[in-house]
């Protein structure tokens, strides 16, 4: 047997000093330290060399395959002998995928670092010496790549046995079944036989908090949950302890796994062991209906599947959009839906004599509602629009109150409308796209916390800042991110000092290539945010500016909080009540408005109060008059979320009781008021959204917004003076993040994670039924 | 001209309308006088009228329009295809001038 030396020198044509050696350990658990390194040693050379005479179609386009790779830098090899061109580093899996053979796994996925540690993979190599795990060895030269070999076949049966041996038979009670990739691909490639007597191992179930079931016997130890809390979600809560038969993945302590998104584990997890909680025993997936849908909790508007069953959410799942929210969900997202059952406004209400809201007819409501509008022009008529809000509704109730000629439209967000205001789109939006925060290489966040505000937002900034080396820095409270930051102090003299250039950050910022600057509407609320708006729009023209940028990269950001906000303000909306506060209303028209920005209290005495809703929340119980609307799994709607990207909710269940879609809702009171709006079914109304603005039905685009140097010149007339307050995001801890909205407000799972936050996880601890 | 179109509308946009919506695509030919009317007059006219809506909405491939929304709710649009920026202003003005 020659020597390695041998290989690495020798110039056999064959030979392409293949040395390969793969190392990758990592370490993992809070005191338990597991080392796997796998090293993969293969000197292709000698087993290529000493074969070569047996494939003589192969050695015959030796040739043409050595031009080929010398014009265009890549690799060629072959998936069971169909040649593939792919980048060199390139990994067996990944040339696979290419031809559309899908190798099993249970240990690799795509947007997790590579663990290598399932071995489902392996995979025969042609005159390899022995099957090599696909996920993690990278391709060479002409290797032919045996994926239903038999060698290769052998080696998944054995993987599958042996991971079976230890895994409970219980699928038929198991939350898992049906979407399991154990059960499919023990079916697909594991043997049809058992050697197995023994008894299995069983493992301790752990208590990891009011969103995660786990059955940890269930556990193959493929570390993807592990992987996800550590990579993406940013917290080292999960690790592994114990090695070989006895090796176990968990928090070590009983503790909660404290993520706002901690929920994605359950789809990751390929067997049943992260299970939901509150889907466990529910249903199963082939009794479920899937509805595309977009999520409405907050403004990123997360792509999502709800799955329904007999007229009821049974959950919601994440739906792929690499533009949004890749495959993660945010947990309010996933399982606030228990919300959409309670508290919700079934039949019209009307306020009796004694004061008390009482059943009605829709009847008997809408003629009530139109009366009232019938005996006020102009501003006596206001309107508020809630943060939950689609573009349909909103354009009828502008459509209503413009043709009663009222200009008292207003949002409960605030949004400085000093200078260009709401004129020019890019004032308001997302400009850089969620996505495009990993071509970043400066952000600046200010006065926002994205972690608790927009999740996904925050997985994104984390992504950039793990693996492109993105710089963050911070003006406002100090947040615990899931990254590194540098803190900038919370005083608004910091932003003024950075809009002046003598902060020591404008160094930094000036030698940014790609810099993005977030601010968060949160702090746009206050009584000088135009001030701030101009001062950070300021910056934002500054870093431009010194960065030498291309023009079409955006700089100025505003991340929003609501999903309402940007089709509010695409429509025309007043942000802000304060024009009603000044001017009181004689009747006032709420439509999903549950913030509690106007009281009673600000309103004449006689002020007649309209509520349109689905919650009976904090705007319903002032009202006079409920009308019941739609949630956003009841409609089909449109959505623009911070990026300007209108997308559309589907209807996956019914409303409840005689509840009925907003736009439909104003449609009839108009008509009873005798202002008949021009549209009677939805396509139409969307047509009417065209007329208004013709971004809001371009559906999954973002249509680009500029004209900033415009609202930098209006900026600069603006009062500059900014308060003395520290500019303090209004979600500061995991704590406030789970109830935001009335959806979430009437949620007992939500309940139950605030319970389990500031208590324990052990405070909602429930008897365990399996 | 445009300027002192604009100049002649001055702070009075507010008499008839209640908001104006200008639609333009951010790259067409047919939008380029649009383009050019907000690059070059947004500006004065908003000064003059801080608190009037002038509703800049960009989206690739649209027909350049003007809307003019008027007291209950009526509106009025002029298609602003292939116009220059003076025909952009003149079509403002008419708008500003009608009371439907």
């Amino acid at each position: 047997m020659p020597k390695i030396k041998d290989y690495q020198t020798s110039k056999h044509p064959w030979s392409f000093n293949l040395f390969v050696e793969l190392r990758q350990s990592r370490c993992s658990g809070p005191e338990g330290q597991i080392a796997t390194s796998i090293m993969l040693r293969l000197p292709v050379s000698r087993a290529l060399a000493g074969v070569a005479r047996c494939k003589t179609c192969l050695a015959a386009t030796n040739n043409v395959r050595s031009a080929a790779t010398a014009a265009s830098n890549l690799v060629e090899v072959f998936v069971d002998g169909k040649p593939v061109m792919v980048e060199p580093g390139t990994t067996v899996l990944q040339a696979c995928e290419k031809m559309g053979v899908q190798i099993p796994r249970f240990c690799y996925h795509e947007r997790l670092s590579v663990a290598g540690n399932c071995r489902m993979c392996l995979v025969e190599i042609e005159r390899a010496p022995k099957p090599v795990a696909a996920c993690a060895m990278p391709v060479m030269k002409g290797w032919n790549i045996l994926t239903n070999s038999e060698k290769t076949r052998k080696a998944r049966e054995g993987v599958m046995e042996f991971l079976l041996a230890n895994h409970p038979l219980d699928c038929p009670i198991c939350d898992q079944g049906g979407e399991c990739d154990l059960q499919d691909q023990s079916m697909m490639f594991g043997t049809d036989r058992s050697r197995f007597m023994e008894g299995k191992r069983a493992v301790e179930d752990k208590n990891i908090g009011p969103l995660i079931k786990t059955i940890m016997t269930r556990c193959i130890q493929c570390t993807r949950c592990i992987r996800f809390a550590s990579e993406v979600a940013g917290v080292e809560d999960l690790g592994t302890t114990g090695r070989g038969n006895a090796m176990q993945v968990g928090t070590y302590v009983e503790k909660m796994f404290m993520s706002e998104l901690s929920g994605n584990v359950i789809d990751i997890c390929p067997v049943g062991a992260l299970t939901s909680k509150p889907y466990a025993f529910t249903s199963r997936p082939w009794e479920t209906r899937k509805t595309e849908s977009i999520d409405v909790l907050d403004a990123v508007g997360s792509n999502i599947v709800v799955s329904t069953r007999g007229g009821e959410v049974m959950r919601v799942l994440p739906r792929l959009n690499e533009e949004v929210n890749e495959e993660w969900i945010s947990d309010k997202t996933r399982f606030a839906y228990d919300g959409l059952k309670r508290q919700r406004l079934t039949q019209p209400l009307v306020k009796s004599d004694s004061g008390q809201l009482m059943p009605t007819s829709w009847e008997d409501a809408l003629t009530r509602v139109a009366g009232v509008l019938q005996a006020v022009q102009g501003n006596d008529v206001a309107a508020i629009a809630g943060g939950m809000v689609d573009a349909e509704a909103l354009v009828a109730l502008k459509d209503l109150l413009n043709h009663l000629n009222s200009e008292s439209l207003c949002t409960e967000e605030v949004f400085p409308m000093a200078g260009a205001g709401s004129d020019l789109r890019s004032n308001y939006l997302l400009n850089s796209r969620i996505s495009g925060i990993e071509e970043a290489d400066l952000l600046l966040l200010i006065g926002t916390n994205p972690r608790y505000e927009a999740p996904i937002f925050n997985a994104r900034v984390r992504k950039s800042w793990l693996h492109n080396e993105l710089k963050v820095a911070v003006v406002g409270r100090e947040l615990d991110l899931s990254y590194s930051y540098e803190h900038l102090g919370e005083s608004t003299q910091v932003l003024q000092e950075i809009a002046a250039g003598t902060h020591p950050f404008c160094e930094v910022l000036a030698q940014a290539k790609r810099p993005v600057v977030v601010v968060g509407s949160a702090c746009l609320q206050r009584a000088d945010g135009a001030a701030l708006h101009s001062t950070v729009a300021h910056i934002a023209q500054n870093a431009r500016t010194s960065s030498g940028v291309q023009e079409n990269w955006k700089v100025l950001n505003v991340l929003h909080r609501v999903a309402s906000q940007v089709a509010a303000l695409d429509l025309g909306y007043k942000p802000g009540v304060e024009a009603i506060r000044k001017n009181p209303p004689k009747v006032l028209f709420l439509l999903g408005a549950d913030a509690g920005c106007i009281t009673r209290q600000d309103l004449p005495k006689n002020s007649f109060i309209i509520y349109q809703g689905h919650h009976g929340d904090v705007g319903a119980t002032m009202a006079d008059v409920i009308l019941p609307g739609a949630a956003y799994t009841e409609k089909c709607a449109t959505y623009v979320n911070t990026e300007g990207r209108a997308q559309q909710t589907r209807v996956a269940v019914t409303a409840p009781g005689t509840a009925r879609e907003d736009w439909k809702i104003i449609r009839a009171v108009a008509e009873l008021a005798g202002v008949t709006l021009p549209y009677d079914t939805v396509d139409e109304v969307r047509d009417r959204l065209a007329e208004m603005s013709p971004n809001l039905v371009r559906y999954d685009d973002v249509e680009e917004a500029n004209y900033f140097k415009q609202s930098n010149e209006l900026s600069q007339a603006v009062n500059q003076e900014l308060l003395a307050d520290p500019l303090v995001p209004p979600q500061l801890t995991v704590r406030d993040f789970y109830m935001t909205d009335p959806i979430s407000r009437a949620s007992q799972t939500m309940a139950k994670c605030v319970k389990a936050v500031t208590e324990g996880a052990h405070a909602v601890d429930e008897p365990s039924v399996c | 001209m445009a300027a002192a179109t604009v100049r002649s509308i001055g702070a009075n946009l507010a008499k008839n309308l209640r908001e104006v919506r200008l639609h333009l695509c951010q790259t067409s030919a047919a939008s380029q006088g649009a383009r050019d009317f907000v690059e070059h007059h947004y500006v004065t006219l908003k000064k003059a009228n801080p608190d009037f809506p002038i509703l800049i909405r960009e989206c690739s491939g649209v027909q350049p329009k003007l809307w003019g929304r008027y007291d209950f709710g009526k509106e009025q649009s002029v298609a602003l295809s292939n116009l220059n920026v003076d025909q952009v202003a003149t079509a403002l003005q008419t708008l500003n001038n009608a009371k439907p």
